[in-house]
């Protein structure tokens, strides 16, 4: 035992109190009386951080039960294919597959026609021109009102240069502008932070597409390089759409689901 | 650190209490209400104090770990060794380097949301974005939990090392696991180190304290070494060589002769040889232990021989102290279990490692400073006359005679009279009087009121006298004074006229005394008005009676 040990070698040469296995015995018990005379005193935040620790500890225990109790359930069993006469495991493989991929191909087909794509925000809330612009006031006597800040995230692309000061109606301010999206993969589940090529639609309209503000339900363009995707036909996929997923004003950062 | 205080670092919290504490401190540290009819600029305000204040709040706590725990580059090479053996260096550096950058991440985070804020137009913006940078705070931290549960449980185990000094003399104590290291130990200094019969008892550095010469030494034993190449060592093993590799100290290389260790001598012989080279520089010192069952001179011829081969190594390798001169003084026998032999090895390793210390001081170049300062002076002869030592003929003569028989102390004398609480010690027998019949006289302590020795004076006789022959001189001169003033010359109308004037000046002085005397609230004319006091109330009572006034 290292020499700093003093408690663990006063323990190894003269033992524990003779009491010591009732007195930790008791405390274990009046431990339970404890903690729920706490949970029933405290207040405010505290009071509400253990009624939620104390609310997930019971509810696994119940789980917990309920899995053990599961052994007592008598159930029966049923086979789970019933359509067809022959067990799962001795249908041809092949026919299973051409049948999805004949209604797959049916189904886009007719998705093309009618010219909509299935995306995961197929509608979102519009925002109005007063929310999206705030009036700047110039001039001499500050009358004049023809000028506008953007007041969302906006994305300006790398080459951008800007009219003069003076003749500018849309002001990007640089603190709201963002280059890098944090972009899920719906199948993967995974998370990448990946780069911004440019906007392809805001639904708010045509104005807010070429102005590059991001809002909520937007298609960007991202650079997904680093995933290492590659067509069927060998070449290597570095950009594809994203829509966003959150209010990029709200939370700081540019949260997006890829459309594959 | 120059004080190897590793017990004074703080704790470090899990993750999520550390998140629980800063998130709380800016509950309470921050004001807490705020309302939708809030001009923008204070609702902004209010957010970004929030922001800021965690960050802060971030950055303290995370700046007082990673300066607690001392930096493996700048600390004395033993202790770093020691770290890297126990811990592993790049496990450690790691983890302090994940929090340092967390560090810089949070900072990043708080320094882009305040930036943002400034955009915030409605309370629910300001409130979400404020939401976002302490989450994301706290998911940075989340993510350290497995370095700040390493970097606790380091602390712990650091907190409990032996604080030994690198620096200080201290003797090393080395050898195969049961030769008797940890029992040398206990016999020597008032370490309590376990001794059982299994190997590896020792599992760690152990550090105890003995004196000699009126010097504190560090004596410190080290788990047993088997005899393997140094890839193939463990840590209990590695703590041992890196205290070899570090510690300018006198080694004590311990072989058990009579071999009950379960390792021949030949063994540990040739444990002696692959670990030589760690002894360079250093005073070595080849201990036999277990001479009770074994002796040093039963021993067989081949075994003795190997061991006078292992300390003709020693006298080779080691440095310092009085080697080469006889060939056996390397090697020393002793029993931990008699206690013979103990002292002797604990002196001649200190005299050993004290030589070579004051060797090393002197080569260095800083003797200089301290050589030059010191400077013993003789006095130059200047005339003929000799000077010797003045020696008393008393002592001189003593030195003929044989010594006195030793004559009763003090201390004999309280003993033999019923000791220390009961003895009164007569100090009177040594008071130096001019007469012998006034030691054991009574002095008084008060008389009339006063204490006697306020006024007790040695020379008080002569004082008294000079006083006496003042006085008289003084009387005498008075005597001699022929002022006139004798009542005798009077005639009886000059001695009405001396009584009349007399008895005017005392009422004078009794009215005046009595003005004085009485309260002062009279009016009174400043003398700068009526100098001459020329307004008296007589005057007024004559001008008014001459006006025709009753005054």
């Amino acid at each position: 035992m290292p020499q700093g040990d003093h408690i663990e070698l006063h323990r190894k040469r003269y033992g524990r109190q003779l009491d010591h296995e009732e007195r930790t015995r008791k405390k274990e018990a009046r431990s339970v009386k404890k903690r729920a005379a706490y949970a029933q005193k405290a207040i405010g935040l505290k009071g509400k951080m253990f009624a939620k620790q104390r609310y997930q500890e019971k509810a696994v225990m119940k789980k917990t039960i309920a899995m053990h109790e599961e052994k007592d359930k008598n159930r029966r069993v049923k086979d789970a294919d019933e359509g067809s006469a022959m067990p799962a495991y001795l249908l041809e493989r092949d026919q299973v597959d051409r049948a999805k991929v004949l209604s797959n191909t049916i189904k886009q087909k007719r998705k093309e026609k009618a010219g909509k794509w299935e995306v995961p925000l197929p509608k979102v809330r519009p925002v109005a021109e007063e929310e999206m612009f705030k009036v700047l006031r110039t001039g001499k006597r500050k009358k004049k009102e023809w000028k506008r800040m953007v007041t969302k995230v906006t994305f300006v692309p790398p080459g951008f240069t800007r009219k003069p000061p003076k003749y500018e109606r849309f002001i990007r301010p640089t603190g709201l502008r963002m280059n890098k999206a944090h972009v899920t993969h719906p199948e993967l589940k995974a998370t990448f932070q990946l780069a911004i090529i440019g906007i392809k639609k805001n639904p708010n309209g045509q104005a807010y597409t070429s102005l590059g503000v991001i809002t909520r339900g937007t298609i960007i363009e991202v650079n997904v390089s680093e995933l290492g995707l590659v067509t069927p036909g060998g070449k290597v996929v570095w950009g594809k759409y994203a829509q966003v997923t959150n209010n990029p004003e709200n939370d700081g950062c540019i949260n997006a689901v890829l459309l594959v | 650190m120059p004080v190897y205080n590793f017990k004074s670092m703080g704790v470090v919290p899990t993750a999520k209490d550390l998140v629980d504490i800063v998130l709380s401190k800016t509950q309470r540290q921050t004001p807490t209400v705020v309302h939708n009819g809030w001009a923008i600029q204070r609702i902004r305000q209010f957010y970004m104090r929030k922001v800021k204040h965690t960050q802060t709040t971030w950055h303290e706590k995370l700046s007082t770990i990673l300066e607690d725990f001392p930096k493996v580059d700048d600390i004395h090479p033993f202790y770093s060794d020691l770290l890297n053996v126990l811990y592993d260096k790049d496990h450690y550096k790691l983890a302090l380097g994940q929090l340092n950058a967390a560090r810089g991440m949070i900072d990043k985070v708080s320094q882009d949301y305040v930036r943002l804020l400034k955009y915030g137009d409605s309370l629910y913006r300001c409130k979400a974005l404020k939401r976002a940078a302490l989450g994301r705070m706290c998911t940075i931290m989340k993510r350290q939990g497995p370095s700040l549960a390493y970097l606790e449980q380091v602390r712990q185990h650091m907190g409990r090392l032996p604080s030994i000094d690198p620096n200080t003399r201290s003797l090393l104590v080395c050898g195969y696991p049961n030769v008797g290291k940890s029992s040398f130990m206990n016999k020597v200094t008032r370490a309590d180190v376990e001794v059982q019969p299994y190997a590896f008892t020792t599992k760690s550095l152990f550090v105890g304290h003995t004196d000699y010469k009126y010097l504190r030494w560090q004596v410190i034993d080290t788990p047993g070494i088997l005899d393997r190449p140094l890839e193939e060592r463990n840590t209990i093993e590695m703590q041992s060589i890196t205290a070899l590799a570090h510690l300018r100290a006198a080694v004590l290389y311990v072989m058990d002769i009579s071999e009950q260790c379960g390792y021949t001598i030949k063994q540990q012989a040739a444990l002696f040889q692959s670990i030589k080279p760690l002894f360079a520089n250093k005073p070595v010192l080849i201990v036999a232990n277990k001479t009770d069952v074994v002796a040093l001179a039963d021993l067989s011829a081949e075994d003795r021989a190997l061991l006078d081969g292992v300390a003709a190594e020693a006298a080779k390798v080691s440095a310092g102290g009085f080697e080469g001169d006889k060939p056996g003084s390397n090697l020393i026998a002793m029993s931990t279990l008699t206690e013979e032999g103990v002292s002797v090895v604990k002196q001649i390793a200190c005299d050993r490692l004290l030589a070579s210390r004051v060797e090393i001081k002197l080569k260095s170049k800083r003797i200089n400073e301290v050589g030059n300062r010191i400077h013993v002076a003789m006095p130059r002869i200047r005339d003929g006359t000799a000077r010797p030592p003045i020696i008393p003929a008393s002592v001189l003569a003593k030195k003929g005679l044989p010594p006195a028989a030793p004559r009763p102390t003090e201390r004999d004398l309280q003993e033999a009279q019923g000791g220390a609480g009961v003895y009164n010690a007569d100090l009177r027998k040594q008071y130096d009087l001019k007469d012998e019949a006034w030691r054991y006289d009574i002095m008084p302590e008060i008389a009339d009121g006063h204490n006697v020795l306020d006024f007790v004076d040695p020379d008080i006789d002569a004082r008294l006298e000079a006083l006496e022959r003042e006085e008289a001189a003084a009387a005498a001169e008075f005597e001699a004074l022929d002022t006139g003033l004798a009542d005798d010359h009077l005639s009886q109308a000059e001695w009405e006229d001396l009584h009349r004037i007399r008895e005017r000046k005392k009422r004078i002085v009794a009215d005046n005394r009595r003005k004085r005397a009485a309260a002062d609230n009279t009016p009174r004319i400043p003398r700068t008005l009526d100098a001459p006091r020329s307004r008296t109330a007589e005057r007024m009572k004559a001008e008014l009676g001459a006006l025709g006034l009753d005054a």
